[in-house]
């Protein structure tokens, strides 16, 4: 049985859909990660899922119990991190994170917060006004953590955290779903959700446009060929009309760089006309398969030559 | 499907949000308590009352309605005692605590951010507005009492020549906590209804200086004297508390607490936090 599953969720405020029948389960020790640009509605399920927002339709269960919203439904087994963390100014670290810990039962969580405190090098006795924004975000990883939750809700964990940092909170996650907690991780950082998760959804206007494990995700995505022409090669244009699954990422003194869909065969055997040094095939990234989702609309299939263009980030 | 866990009572966030308020609660508990025995050592003494009343000659008969009106007269001990429940600072502090602690634990936490996390905790929604519900009521009932304990002091450490009837003035307070907390209900409305606490105050304080300022110009101007009743002071009257515990307002100020409150349990249940 999945630990956390949303079933055909949609989420309305007047006209505007946040929200759009979106379907996903995620099983007992799997990491999911939960991707999608600003605005994408990422925030408004994960609301939706710890019972902060009503949903317009749809159902969400969490360890078996269906989530009924302010009725803190399972909460005392759920670590929850929110995009903007933000605590009380005055108390210090570790009397809010106490108080937190302790609600609707005993703090239980001592032990662990020290333990988890010492490992991220965070001194909790210091005010939460004090504290920097990477040391507030720490407080946050240990919010969510403290307690050993069997579902870990996470939006943005890592952000503001320095590398070094960050890879510890990515342990904390792989420990955590090694032990069989459920994690559904929301990020911007694909690198780093490739990273860890074994799964991901693709949120676009509110839609799931991508449910698959990630090594799927990326395989779907275009493919790269980047060609080095001989020394005063003219870099030949490539011709829209032929090749409509080929769009052009950069074009340099000398080099070609594209990305494809489906056959190379006819790409090759085009680029068997020219003087060719070098070619490479540069392996697809997340991020790659990713930003394809968003120019769809934009792009179209096929580029004509023009002026050089680069994938970025998102 | 598995049966969903059983939620307690969130006592200590009840804990927390006492401690973040009781240092205000006693101050301006304090400050009642001074403010009545200040109030019963002019009162005991005649000469102090005709100087008193002198001076509030000089100012607008407004103030002096707002003081109490036609029953500030030498000898009129209970109706010159009673100043101290009806003065402008003393309604003033208590409006303080009856707005800014229910907004301050509802719209204020929504607005800080820290509501997100206590809902994500074992803690119903409910239990949280009922939390702040239970502070705002005991606290107004607490400071009410705190005036009458000061009317108390106030008549062993002065002499009066006439007796004081103090079981008028445990009524008057307990009427005017009941007045306090129907405001203190409609501040709880208001912060479930808001995202933001300053329009959660300014809406509260904007209903309450309504009613006080139709209140004290319907007294002013006897044609508009048929609005006093639409405010929510006409519950507290003075000739009826005279006469005995004044059950009709007493009822009336506790239905517009219970509505006000229940209204904004209900909301504060089922809409969407406002994020």
């Amino acid at each position: 049985m999945p630990t956390l599953e949303v079933k055909s969720l949609t989420k309305r405020y007047g006209s505007t859909v946040a929200v759009d029948n979106v379907t996903f389960a995620i099983e007992p020790g799997e990491i999911f990660g939960y991707l999608g640009p600003n605005g994408s509605g990422k925030t408004t399920t994960i609301r939706c899922i710890m019972g902060l927002l009503r949903p317009t339709r749809g159902q969400v269960h969490v360890l078996g119990a269906r989530v009924r919203p302010g009725r803190a439904t399972e909460h005392a087994r759920i670590g929850y991190l929110p995009g903007e963390f933000r605590l009380w100014k005055f108390p210090r670290g570790r009397r809010s994170l106490s108080l937190l810990a302790a609600l609707g039962g005993r703090d239980r969580a001592r032990k662990r917060r020290a333990e988890l405190a010492e490992r991220l090098d965070l001194d909790l006795n210091h005010r939460v006004g004090t504290l920097s924004k990477g040391n507030r975000q720490k407080v946050g990883v240990l919010f969510a953590f403290q307690h050993q939750p069997e579902v870990l809700v996470l939006d943005e964990p890592t952000s503001g955290l320095d590398p070094l940092l960050r890879q510890i909170v990515l342990d904390l996650i792989r420990e955590a779903a090694d032990a069989g907690a459920a994690v559904l991780l929301s990020s911007h950082d694909l690198s780093e959700v490739s990273a860890i998760c074994g799964r991901a959804g693709i949120l676009r206007q509110g839609k799931l446009v991508e449910l698959a494990p990630i090594a799927q995700i990326v395989q779907q995505g275009r493919r790269r060929l980047r060609v080095w022409f001989a020394d005063g090669t003219p870099v030949p244009a490539v011709i829209g009309e032929q090749f409509r699954d080929v769009q052009l990422v950069q074009r340099g003194p000398g080099l070609l760089d594209l990305a494809y869909h489906g056959s190379a065969d006819p790409l090759l055997k085009w680029l068997a006309q020219f003087p060719v040094e070098r070619i490479a095939t540069p392996e697809t990234s997340l991020e790659e398969a990713f930003m394809q989702y968003y120019q769809l609309d934009s792009a179209g299939a096929g580029v004509a030559p023009g002026p050089a263009t680069s994938t970025g980030g998102l | 499907m598995t049966r969903p866990s059983r939620v307690p009572f969130p006592w200590t966030l009840l804990l927390f949000w006492l401690r973040r308020t009781v240092f205000v609660w006693i101050a301006i508990a304090l400050a009642m308590f001074l403010m009545q025995i200040a109030i019963c050592g002019i009162v005991h003494d005649n000469q102090s009352v005709k100087a008193f009343l002198q001076v509030l000659d000089y100012f607008p008969s407004v103030v002096k309605i707002a003081l109490g009106g036609k029953t500030l007269q030498v000898g009129n001990t209970p109706g010159l005692l009673a100043i101290g429940y009806q003065h402008p600072f003393l309604l003033f502090l208590l409006m303080l605590f009856a707005i800014g602690v229910p907004t301050g634990m509802l719209a204020g936490e929504v607005q800080r951010g820290t509501m997100e996390l206590i809902l994500s905790r074992p803690v119903k929604k409910l239990h949280v507005y009922i939390c702040a519900g239970l502070l705002t009521i005991t606290g107004m009932f607490g400071l009410v009492m705190m005036m009458f304990l000061g009317t108390t002091a106030g008549t062993r450490i002065y002499e009066f020549i006439d007796p004081v009837p103090l079981d008028l003035f445990f009524r008057l307070a307990i009427n005017g906590g009941l007045l306090a907390s129907a405001v203190g209900a409609v501040a709880l409305l208001a912060a479930s209804f808001f995202r933001s606490r300053a329009i959660a105050v300014g809406v509260t304080a904007g209903f309450l200086l309504v009613n006080y300022f139709v209140s004290v110009l319907s007294q002013l101007w006897p044609r508009m004297y048929f609005l006093f009743r639409f405010t929510m002071f006409n519950y507290v009257s003075a000739p009826k508390l005279w006469r005995g515990w004044p059950l009709d307002d007493m009822g009336v100020l506790a239905a517009v607490m219970v509505i006000a409150a229940l209204a904004g349990a209900i909301i504060w249940q089922r809409r969407d936090l406002p994020l």
